[in-house]
């Protein structure tokens, strides 16, 4: 049973906002994103006191400026109206900004251990020594060693298959020694066969590797799986190429607390997580391109430009319209507590002054509109109920529980209904047994309607979020956990049971893990009996 | 701001059993702020308490309303209508509240549904500490802006006693030594010659029994 609450008609806001965006990083990724962003509106590109590859692409373009050895210590605001403090040459400056581009790029680093230890030198490379080195390798033996460092990612595969076809051409003999060959990436597959039909050898290695090196020639010697005898193989080049880890760029610890933006694997920035990909932050209008949220190679990064020019080209004409979907504050009931400035995810709440703002601090928090992604979690946190999401405001929601089934599903959009959907396909006849409730994320399912559920006759109730480290607003399914334990508790404290009310967690194409959700609850509550504590007058 | 903690629900329900409709009273000010008794906790105890007697086959009617600030009779009449029809009032609002609210709404019982803690700070969302215990006469001068009277297990005026070690109380490891941070900040601070200082022990004039603040110069001609 799953029914839609009826939409409120949106009211738009036109937005005074500023065109110029600012791209943190002058690697040739951030330099790339400058050009790209540049044929929209103006961009400011500063080094952050790092990098300054990529300062020879777009020193002179109309429309970029470029700031060298600054850096970025402050944000205050929000998407349309950052204000960044700069510090440079030991003096702080501020201007404002209409979004932000991250990309300081990761570094690479030599990892000697995932060699036996060799050092590098005059015939051992590494893989970006050996892209900077203008050698003459025509009719010399060179070998990529790849699946040792840089493991997670196909970065190394990418550029050794177009360093082999290259050297290919420069008549050079070229083999690729790999464990597994990964090529899972748009052109990859293509380069491979053709890096093949060039004549680049490819051989398969198992286990440990051994690398000699003398004065003349590096010899790398393994195992080789197809052969029968299990002799090791002795392969001697003139030149070694090996490539390097991938770590994030030192300073991306310090911006990320600065910019108040999540850091997730190995350092990087950007959150582990599906809904983040490619280039979104936990905050609207600041985004990582490049290397800065992981290795990353040609193509991708060229379809990230492509979309981060498209988010902030809406900030281009100084103007913007965005939909009037943020939460509403009664400051009548608002104690300024700070509590859902805390819990917003988004960085978009501001506590705001005004005479006419109805309460003893005349003042009140605010949810902007450029910077709310409309979860909700902040009305379900606020200790006053000062704070309400249009279409799902409490007593929306609470009317849909006027007369509940056994089974009342508290559901996310983003996984929980459209399991239901699909489990509804599956096994209807069950669904009959369940009211499924919509809203924005688990994180806004307030403790409220989990007790007023079962007052109002339902004998359990679920919460369905998103698999863990997967929630769109990236912690609203842990609150969710959270409050489901802070009800159990409630109703064990007043001798009822605790597990008449539980979460699951699914993904949408999850249908029947939620069916079977439903089936247990409902075998559990036919166990325990009626609920005893309904209030029904 | 006054922290305060929830009373047990086996507690409230105790106090309420003889009673068949109640009210659960709410304050917008500190109890709101630290998310025990504002709005939102005054629904989830008044579905707790319906719940807990409809169990019990004895129901209660729970009326539910919050107002400004419990320990300001202006805002207390605001109750009046609802306190009219009730047996019985549960206040979530902090120790001064709930006396308050029984004074003006005598003789209507009025009952805690929280246990006042101490003055504190909101150092996280769910996390507070006890930054002041209002002797009534402030040494922060002295001690680099840090009260060893709320913040020091033994409230020792010239600390640190010999039980602290590596920075953490004897009294319980968990909680940082307040002389020791005292030491830290005047350090800091250059004042460290402050720690010489002998601060002569307190007039503890709480003996002179509740303490009381008029102050003649603002008070209204009656």
């Amino acid at each position: 049973m799953l029914q839609m609450q009826a939409r409120s008609a949106v009211i738009y806001e036109e937005l005074d906002v500023f065109p110029e965006v600012l791209v943190i990083g002058c690697g040739t990724e951030g330099a790339a994103a400058a050009l790209a962003v540049s044929e929209n509106q103006p961009v400011t590109v500063i080094d952050h006191d790092t990098n300054h590859d990529g300062l020879s692409l777009i020193k002179g373009q109309t429309n970029i400026t470029v700031n060298a050895g600054v850096k970025v210590v402050g944000l205050d605001g929000f998407p349309g109206q950052f204000l960044v403090s700069f510090m440079e040459n030991g003096e702080y400056t501020k201007k404002s900004f209409g979004a932000i581009i991250v990309a300081l790029e990761a570094q690479s680093s030599y990892d000697a251990k995932k060699y036996n230890r060799i050092e590098l030198g005059e015939r051992i490379l590494s893989l970006s020594q050996f892209i900077k080195k203008d050698n003459d390798y025509s009719r010399q033996k060179v070998t990529f060693v790849l699946g040792q460092a840089d493991r997670d990612s196909i970065s190394s595969y990418a550029t050794a298959l177009s360093q082999a076809i290259a050297l290919k051409e420069k008549d050079a003999d070229v083999s690729i020694l790999y464990y597994d060959m990964k090529v899972s990436a748009d052109h990859l597959e293509q380069d491979y066969e053709l890096a093949r039909a060039r004549g680049v050898n490819f051989l398969k290695y198992e286990g440990d590797l051994q690398i000699l090196k003398t004065d003349v020639a590096a010899t790398v010697q393994y195992s080789e799986p197809f052969l029968e005898e299990t002799e090791q193989v002795k392969l001697v080049s003139d030149y070694l190429v090996l490539p390097e880890d991938y770590v994030a760029h030192p300073g991306t610890a310090d911006l990320a607390d600065v910019l108040d933006v999540n850091t997730g694997p190995n350092g990087f920035f950007q959150e582990d997580n599906v809904h983040f990909l490619p280039i979104m932050s936990n905050r609207e209008g600041i985004y990582f391109i490049g290397s800065c949220h992981g290795p990353i190679y040609g193509v991708e990064l060229e379809k990230e430009i492509e979309t981060v020019k498209a988010e902030v080209g809406r900030f281009a004409s100084g103007k913007t319209r965005v939909a009037s979907l943020q939460p509403q504050v009664d400051a009548e009931k608002c104690a300024v507590c700070l509590t859902c400035y805390r819990c917003c995810p988004h960085h978009a709440i501001e506590i705001v002054h005004d005479e006419s703002l109805n309460n003893m601090y005349h003042s009140a928090a605010r949810m902007n509109p450029l910077a709310c992604r409309h979860c909700g979690i902040c009305s379900a946190e606020c200790p006053g109920k000062a704070i309400q999401l249009p279409n799902y405001k409490d007593g929306q929601i609470l009317q849909q529980l006027s007369r509940p089934p056994k089974i009342v599903a508290f559901a996310c959009e983003n996984s929980g209904t459209l399991a239901a959907e699909l489990a509804n396909k599956i096994e209807p006849e069950l669904n009959a047994l369940i009211q499924v409730v919509p809203v924005p994320c688990s994180g806004k399912i307030d403790a409220l309607y989990l007790l007023k559920a079962l007052e109002r006759g339902a004998d359990g109730v679920l919460l369905i979020a998103c698999q863990k480290e997967n929630c769109k607003y990236s912690r609203g399914n842990v609150r969710a956990d959270q409050r489901k334990e802070l009800v159990r508790k409630r109703l064990e404290a007043i001798g009822l049971e605790g597990d008449r009310v539980d979460i699951v967690h699914v993904a949408a194409n999850q249908g029947n893990q939620f069916n079977e959700s439903i089936r247990s609850m409902v075998a559990r509550v036919n166990q325990l009996g009626s609920y005893p504590g309904k209030v029904i007058r | 701001m006054i922290v305060v903690e929830n009373k047990s629900a086996e507690d409230i329900l105790k106090m309420v059993a003889p009673y068949k409709k109640i009210l659960v009273a709410g304050c917008y000010g500190c109890v709101t702020v630290c998310l025990a008794g504002g709005e939102k906790e005054v629904g989830l105890l008044a579905s707790q308490i319906r719940m807990a007697r409809e169990k019990e086959g004895n129901p209660i009617e729970v009326l539910e309303q919050t107002v400004e600030r419990q320990c300001d009779k202006e805002y207390l009449v605001n109750f009046q209508d609802k306190a009219r029809d009730v047996e019985a009032i549960v206040s979530l609002a902090c120790g001064i509240g709930i006396q308050y609210l029984a004074q003006v709404y005598e003789p209507i019982p009025v009952f805690p549904g929280v246990n006042t803690q101490f003055l504190g700070a909101n150092l996280d969302v769910g996390v507070w500490e006890e930054y002041c215990m209002a002797c009534g006469e402030c040494v922060l001068d002295k001690t680099g802006g840090i009260c060893p009277i709320a913040r020091c297990s033994k409230s020792l005026l010239n600390g640190p006693c010999g039980g602290s070690q590596e920075g953490k109380c004897e009294v319980d490891k968990s909680v940082d030594c307040a002389w020791h941070l005292i030491y830290d900040r005047l350090k800091a601070l250059g004042q460290l010659d402050k720690m010489a200082e002998y601060i002569p022990a307190k007039n503890w004039h709480r003996n002179e029994g509740p303490r009381k603040l008029v102050k003649e110069d603002l008070t209204l001609e009656q």
